[in-house]
């Protein structure tokens, strides 16, 4: 045998040293959030900055992927033999951070804890017609409903339905402090209000998953502050929502921005039951003259995208605003309709909007100058987000500029907002043919038949415009040049940190 | 003088009854209870859940009767759990106090230490320009906002490493340096606003001295000027400025409110912010008692040290 020459050796592992160094290195990806977590427990938190958390920590039986469709998570396939009836087959082999491997008994005891009103669970509507959720065997999962209801599937994708241990809840009373979930990241400390840290899942059931060692979230409220932690390299990643930084950002050659329409929609809506917007004739005229481009290009730095009834990132259902009534300014058909419906020199009304950025002054104020072109002047009531919150309960508003979390699923969405029996239908909008159409929608479950009925009610909704959909805010990552591998779902998620890495 | 302390901390007791009672109703007078925040415009509730969240919310049952309720937890030093995070109110609270303590003290700090030496230079030099540029500094530092200031500083040192807090904040036991660097831009913009009126209390109070007899005596008698102005002069001079410092101590502790926030600070202040925001309510009411507290006591010490700088004080009532 050859033997190698003693230098050769020492060169080699030279070499080899620092590409050694580099494997054996921690991942740690820091990102910044803008808003301290509210509670961690997946089946009763409302906050986005706890769902962000929970994203990491939990796993649902289904997911959504980053082309929006349904995936699956800890379900690894399902079936539904009639459309009140679905069979779930779960992953074997999953661990809860606790060591405990994850059953068909969690998962009734989850959803289950979701549908007692004990729990009052927000994600209780997801399962609106289930009766019952039970174990068949160690890993199959039946749910019956008492009606069908198409959007079950993507309401389980929901963080609200995430699957937890029963000893776990029992043990804390609920786990607004704790995280035992089956997610990618395990939590290894909290410091409210400055930082969170999440080590790898070493048991995570998706092999060789997840790519970091550790992820830590740090809270800064202030969005510059965030964008310059990214540029200094303290942060590798931050969520950005204000416009003109996500525009600065672009321009930035130290950071890369990743920007998708969400699924949120922002809307100016009435209350149909107020005159004058009890008229078909007066809110037709009032869509007459949004014009869309405008609002996104002052209101947002051009950092969104028009949409109709349904998120224009939902390509699978949503009709291009193009192709829908009212999509572009005609003044004189407004100023016509109004003389019709007998204000021919217009009227005065209030919008309620907040400073936050749900609240959209900045829409508000683009919206006030543009109606003044058709001599509808509109007054600005700009409120504390408490008080607004508290309008909008008591339904106590002429007209509203909300965002509203869109989903991928048409039902889902648009029954709860515009059935006459939705829950969070605001505008107290009443109208036959719009309940029918939902109705039918909801009844059938071949998505081929059911594009034709929500095809129709998109251009039944635009026309009679109860609310206006103005468009869908960009969601913006920004982050630093050694991060890769992550992918924006649209709803805000950031699940995909676990096909995240960072270079060193 | 213990008595008198004794004296001071009893006057406590009314002062927080009637401060519980104004915040308690107060909170709940402001639209957008508890509840309604934590449902947001997005969360359908049915009938029987919305039963069941009225009562984990505490919004079952009249506000004197919650009232009542609570004052009885409280006397035994249960201050309750937030209603958001579910944590417990008192070692939240307590956990973020020495930050903010931290903050007003430094800015306190800060603020003697500029504003009694240009209060001192200013009245000296009676030539115009450095008494206009003084007076005109001061009066910028008097009418800058403390968040505008702050919301600059954050821009101009983010690319500056521990400069700015990023969600790293170390506390002082950890790290005094890292720390003290970390806090000194957040409580130079709370406290550059006290050093104008300081400045501003010292030279009028200067100016007034200045020209008393006994310091034209102590000057006649040959003692140097600096003796004159330090021993004799800013002695006395000192004494309204101390008042004055002294009463704006809570104030400062109400600009660590917005600095904590614009600094991503993790102390009381914004702790209260989030609280208010939010409608959390056990978590507002303690930290309004907290800070009504703090104002007392902080008086008191002021008037201590008021006694203690000045001789002619007594605050015994036998010794008078």
């Amino acid at each position: 045998m050859k033997r190698f020459s003693f230098p050769l050796v020492v060169l080699a592992l030279m070499l080899a040293m620092p590409a050694l160094s580099a494997f054996a290195a921690e991942k740690t990806l820091t990102i910044g959030v803008d808003q301290e977590a509210i509670g961690l427990d997946p089946n009763i938190v409302t906050a986005f900055s706890s769902h962000r958390r929970i994203d990491l920590l939990y796993n649902r039986l289904v997911r959504i992927d980053d082309k929006l469709a349904i995936v699956p998570d800890l379900a690894a396939s399902w079936e539904n033999p009639d459309n009140v009836t679905y069979i779930f087959h779960l992953r074997r082999g999953v661990k809860f951070h606790n060591g405990r491997e994850m059953v068909a008994d969690d998962v009734a005891y989850s959803l289950n804890r979701v549908l007692d009103p004990k729990t009052a669970s927000p994600g209780r509507s997801y399962l609106a017609t289930a009766t019952s959720i039970t174990a068949m065997d160690a890993y199959t999962v039946k749910i019956i409903l008492s009606g069908p209801l198409p959007s079950l599937l993507d309401g389980l994708s929901s963080n609200n339905l995430a699957i937890v241990p029963k000893e776990a809840v029992e043990k804390e009373g609920n786990l607004q402090k704790v995280a035992v979930g089956t997610g990618p990241f395990m939590l290894k400390e909290w410091l409210p209000d400055n930082s969170m840290t999440l080590v790898r899942n070493p048991n995570y059931f998706e092999k060789g998953l997840p790519l970091l060692d550790k992820v830590i979230f740090r809270v800064i409220p202030e969005q510059a502050s965030l964008y310059a932690g990214v540029k200094s390299g303290e942060l590798d990643m931050a969520t950005i929502s204000e416009g003109a930084i996500v525009r600065q950002a672009k321009k930035d050659a130290k950071v890369t921005v990743m920007s998708k329409p969400g699924i949120n929609l922002r809307t100016f809506g009435f209350n149909n039951t107020r005159k004058p917007f009890d008229d078909i004739r007066v809110r037709q005229a009032l869509a007459l003259a949004i014009d869309r481009s405008e609002i996104i290009a002052a209101a947002e730095f051009g950092m969104g995208q028009a949409t109709g009834p349904l998120p224009v990132s939902v390509v699978e259902w949503a009709l291009p605003p193009a192709s829908l009534p009212f999509a572009k300014p005609d003044f004189d058909k407004a100023r016509k309709l109004l003389a019709d419906a007998g204000y021919p020199a217009g009227f005065t009304f209030k919008i309620v909007t907040a400073s936050t950025y749900e609240g959209g002054l900045a829409v508000a104020q683009v919206i006030q100058n543009q109606l003044s072109k058709i001599g509808v002047k509109a007054e600005l009531d700009v409120v504390e987000w408490g008080v607004y919150i508290d309008r909008w309960v008591k339904r106590d508003f002429d007209s509203m500029v909300e965002i509203r979390g869109g989903s991928a699923e048409p039902d889902r969405f648009l029954y709860r907002t515009l059935h006459s029996t939705g829950g969070v239908n605001n505008f107290l909008f009443k109208d036959a043919e719009v309940d029918k159409l939902l109705d039918q929608g909801r009844a059938l479950t071949k998505n081929s038949e059911r594009k034709a009925v929500y095809d129709k009610l998109q251009t039944v909704l635009t026309e009679k415009a109860p609310v206006i959909f103005l468009y869908s805010p960009m969601e913006n990552q920004v982050m630093g040049k050694k991060v890769s591998g992550f992918k924006q779902v649209g709803n805000g998620s950031i699940f995909y940190l676990s096909t995240t890495t960072v270079s060193n | 003088m213990g008595r008198y302390i004794i004296r001071r901390l009893l006057s406590l007791i009314p002062v927080l009854l009637g401060v519980s009672i104004i915040v308690f109703f107060l909170v709940r007078l402001i639209p957008g209870s508890a509840l309604q925040m934590y449902l947001g415009t997005q969360v359908e509730a049915t009938a029987e859940q919305m039963v069941e969240l009225q009562r984990l919310f505490g919004e079952d049952k009249p506000v004197p009767v919650l009232y009542v309720e609570w004052l009885g937890r409280i006397m035994t030093g249960d201050f309750g759990h937030s209603l958001r995070t579910g944590r417990a109110v008192l070692p939240d609270i307590l956990s973020r106090l020495p930050l903010s303590l931290e903050i007003t003290l430094m800015a306190l700090v800060l603020a003697l230490a500029i504003g009694v030496p240009l209060g001192v230079l200013s009245s000296l030099k009676q030539r115009p320009f450095t008494d206009i540029t003084i007076r005109v500094t001061g009066l910028l530092g008097l009418s800058l906002p403390q968040f505008w200031l702050a919301a600059l500083m954050v821009m101009a040192f983010s690319g500056f490493r521990g400069w700015i807090p990023m969600g790293n904040f170390i506390s002082l036991w950890d790290d005094p340096v890292k720390n003290l660097r970390m806090l000194f831009l957040p409580s130079l913009a709370i406290g550059i606003g006290l050093a104008a009126v300081i400045m501003r209390y010292t030279r009028n109070s200067m100016l007034e001295v200045l020209q008393s007899d006994y310091i034209r005596t102590a000057k006649a008698k040959g003692l140097s000027r600096r003796t004159v102005i330090v021993r004799h002069a800013l002695r006395n001079a000192i004494l309204p400025v101390i008042t004055v410092a002294g009463f704006n101590v809570g104030y400062l502790l109400g600009g660590a409110i917005v600095i904590e926030e614009v600094f991503a600070l993790p102390g009381m202040g914004r702790l209260a912010l989030y609280a208010i925001y939010q409608r959390d309510y056990p978590v507002i009411q303690a930290i309004v008692l907290l800070i009504a507290t703090l104002f007392v006591v902080v008086n008191l010490i002021t008037d201590l040290i008021y006694a203690l700088v000045d001789p002619r004080i007594r605050l015994d009532e036998k010794a008078r």
